[in-house]
């Protein structure tokens, strides 16, 4: 966990320097290219996330061995696993990698016992009591001997699992491996994963293109679209800090300000000037303003007489709800914010908070956007 | 026909409308139908007839035990073989795609269709005394036609493919992604082959054997061609048929009645094996 720098060419996003996974790929396809650098922490879970063809799946192929890359470095730990400028190829089985995928690929014709002892090593006796502990692991204790087609879903992702811990892997590699279940087991698996790893130390390197079993599993998260890295830091980070509006669109902020810097501590959006965070930018610098839409106050226009300075009112356009949250669509009073849109803001909240404040009586709100919500990226 | 709601209609959603048009044609289609499983049966029905009463001499005639024996071994020998050669180039045409793949393809399925006495008269001219290895083959001191080795190689000519066939669609029938999955658990593409991909596809290689060795059972013109008509020797059942129909009518009849339990209760036990049936070619 010492290394200083990385030593590729290819490396133009390396945030994290203290590697357990050195990746740097190329690879050109019909109508694709993938461009990937990442460097992932050791004993942590580092997140993939992006849209389906993001270039995902073809990364995990590719640290797999099933996809050769152009050009580029995959390097373990220690161990080179591709190497095109030296011509290192290492087979899958040399590798040392261990796989889940969404659609599991258990064997059919073995026991769930079989499946985990599959890829050991050892004496037989030696294997069978790793088997047991495996399964006491997994909760499977009682269904070592079922076949997988007489398991259920989440007992089927834990044998897949157990099975690809069960040969010790350097890295584990997760390609959305939740995502074929129901929520309820969605989320038992996710918090089991993540108690599990954090008791073995196991790297993993996890797919998803959702954003909240993102945030939940991460310890570093890599945003990716067509093939690249946009962004790679903590889910919080990148949640309150995206790096450009793309990576804020990828994860989920529905409000993007187009601004000026007026001072270092001020922006004006829509004619109107707040307060904000602009030190980084210089004096009339053309600026994105990214609002979270759960991070935004809504005030009543009789409530309290002490209010932000960076409030400005609002009418309520339409709301609606999908069961959890409500989201809602002002458009500003006076100059618009995002005349690209036919609304202004979007405000979501909680459904309890939504009946709370009676929201469904009032149109005309005071709305207040505080200096830390408002976070500004150059494009 | 009744206008349909849902678009995605199942092709039986869609056969009900159609079987109830055809309601006119369908006393045609039923006489019809019973003709032909009349005509199929009434043959096999008078061959039961005229040999179940046959005393135990017929069964039990030397000519009836030596043709049984050679055949079961000879069939045998040809299943193993056609298993041995046949395996990996089943596992090559389902996996791999290679320069001349359709060539070898149909090379493979061709004895299917080949008249037998081609593929006899083929293989003489091919392994024949005065055929294109003859001369290297007596060099070697080795003769093959007129031999029990020929039966076996004329049966495994014929007979081959049915393995090859029902072995590819098996092989194919094997996901990709767990040989992938078994590879990056560390065991190697061989043993993965073993422990993964003939696993799966047992139940096709299985109904591709049994087809092999009825076939293989069945063997007459390349045979006959091949390895000729000799009592002991290369008179496989279907020779001995052939023969005992000049000769000896009961053990032609004998034999046959064997042949048509065999063959029937092989095509049953592929059909129960394969939930989708093995076709024959």
């Amino acid at each position: 966990m010492n290394n200083a720098q990385c030593t590729t060419e290819f490396c133009s996003l390396c945030i994290v320097h203290y590697e357990m996974l050195s990746l740097h790929i190329r690879k050109q396809f019909d109508a694709f290219h993938l461009e990937l650098d990442l460097d992932a922490p050791s004993e942590k879970i580092t997140v993939l996330f992006g849209a389906s063809g993001a270039g995902k799946s073809l990364t995990l192929a590719a640290m797999a061995g099933f996809l050769a890359p152009d050009a580029g470095r995959i390097v373990l730990g220690e161990r080179v696993l591709f190497d095109a400028a030296g011509g290192v190829n290492l087979a899958p089985q040399a590798r040392k990698i261990g796989m889940v995928r969404q659609d599991l690929a258990l064997f059919p014709h073995l026991s769930a016992a079989g499946n985990i002892a599959y890829g050991m090593k050892g004496a037989r006796g030696d294997k069978e009591k790793r088997v047991r502990e495996l399964l006491a692991l997994m909760q499977l204790e009682n269904f070592g001997a079922r076949k997988p087609a007489e398991l259920s879903g989440g007992q089927q992702q834990r044998v897949a699992l157990a099975r690809a811990l069960a040969i010790e892997p350097d890295l584990l590699l997760l390609d959305e491996p939740f995502s074929a279940l129901d929520l309820q087991t969605r989320i038992e698996l996710r918090r089991e994963l993540k108690e599990l790893q954090q008791r073995l130390k196991t790297s993993m390197l996890f797919v998803t293109h959702d954003l909240g079993e993102a945030a939940l599993l991460a310890d570093e998260m890599a945003v990716i679209e067509n093939g690249r890295v946009l962004q790679f830091a903590t889910p919080n980070e990148i949640l309150r800090a995206p790096l450009n509006t793309r990576v804020a669109q990828i994860v989920g902020v529905k409000n993007i300000l187009p601004a000026v810097v007026v001072a270092a501590n001020c922006i004006r959006i829509g004619a109107r000037e707040l307060e904000a965070d602009a030190r980084k930018f210089a004096l009339g610098a053309q600026v994105q303003a990214c609002v979270r839409a759960e991070r935004v106050l809504l005030v009543r226009p009789d409530g309290p007489s002490r209010i932000h300075s960076n409030t400005l009112q609002g009418e309520l356009l339409d709301q609606e709800s999908d069961g959890n949250d409500v989201m809602l669509r002002f458009r500003a009073d006076g100059a618009r914010l995002q005349p690209a849109q036919p609304f202004d803001l979007q405000i979501d909240m909680p459904v309890y908070v939504y009946e709370r404040l009676n929201l469904a009586r009032e149109r005309h709100w005071l709305i207040t956007l505080k200096p830390n919500v408002l976070h500004l990226v150059a494009e | 026909m009744e206008t349909d709601l849902n678009p995605m209609t199942t092709p039986q959603a869609l056969s009900l409308p159609t079987a109830v048009r055809f309601h006119g044609g369908r006393f045609l289609f039923l006489l019809f139908a019973s003709l032909l499983v009349l005509f199929l049966t009434l043959p096999l029905v008078a061959l039961i007839l005229r040999a179940l009463p046959l005393g135990l001499d017929a069964w039990l005639s030397q000519d009836t035990l030596d043709a049984l024996q050679l055949s079961l071994v000879t069939a045998s020998l040809a299943t193993i073989i056609s298993f041995l050669i046949g395996t990996p180039v089943a596992y090559l045409l389902a996996r791999e795609n290679f320069r001349g793949k359709t060539i070898v393809d149909t090379l493979i399925d061709l004895p299917m269709v080949l008249p037998p006495s081609v593929a006899g008269l083929a293989l003489l001219m091919a392994f024949g005394r005065r055929g294109l290895l003859g001369p290297s083959l007596s060099a070697i001191d080795i003769t093959l036609p007129f031999t029990v080795a020929a039966v076996v190689i004329a049966e495994t000519f014929v007979a081959a493919p049915f393995y090859v066939r029902s072995a590819k669609a098996g092989f194919g029938a094997v996901d990709r992604k767990l040989e992938q999955m078994s590879e990056l658990l560390g065991v190697s593409a061989f043993r993965t082959f073993l422990r993964v991909t003939m696993p799966l596809a047992a139940p096709s290689l299985f109904g591709g054997l049994l087809m092999t060795w009825a076939r293989a059972l069945g063997e007459f013109g390349a045979t006959i061609m091949f390895a000729g008509n000799f009592p002991g020797r290369t008179q496989t059942m279907p020779l001995a048929i052939y023969s005992g129909l000049e000769s000896n009518l009961d053990t032609a009849l004998a034999l046959s009645l064997i042949l048509v339990i065999v063959s029937f209760g092989i095509l049953f036990i592929v059909r129960a094996i394969s939930p989708k049936g093995i076709t024959l070619g």
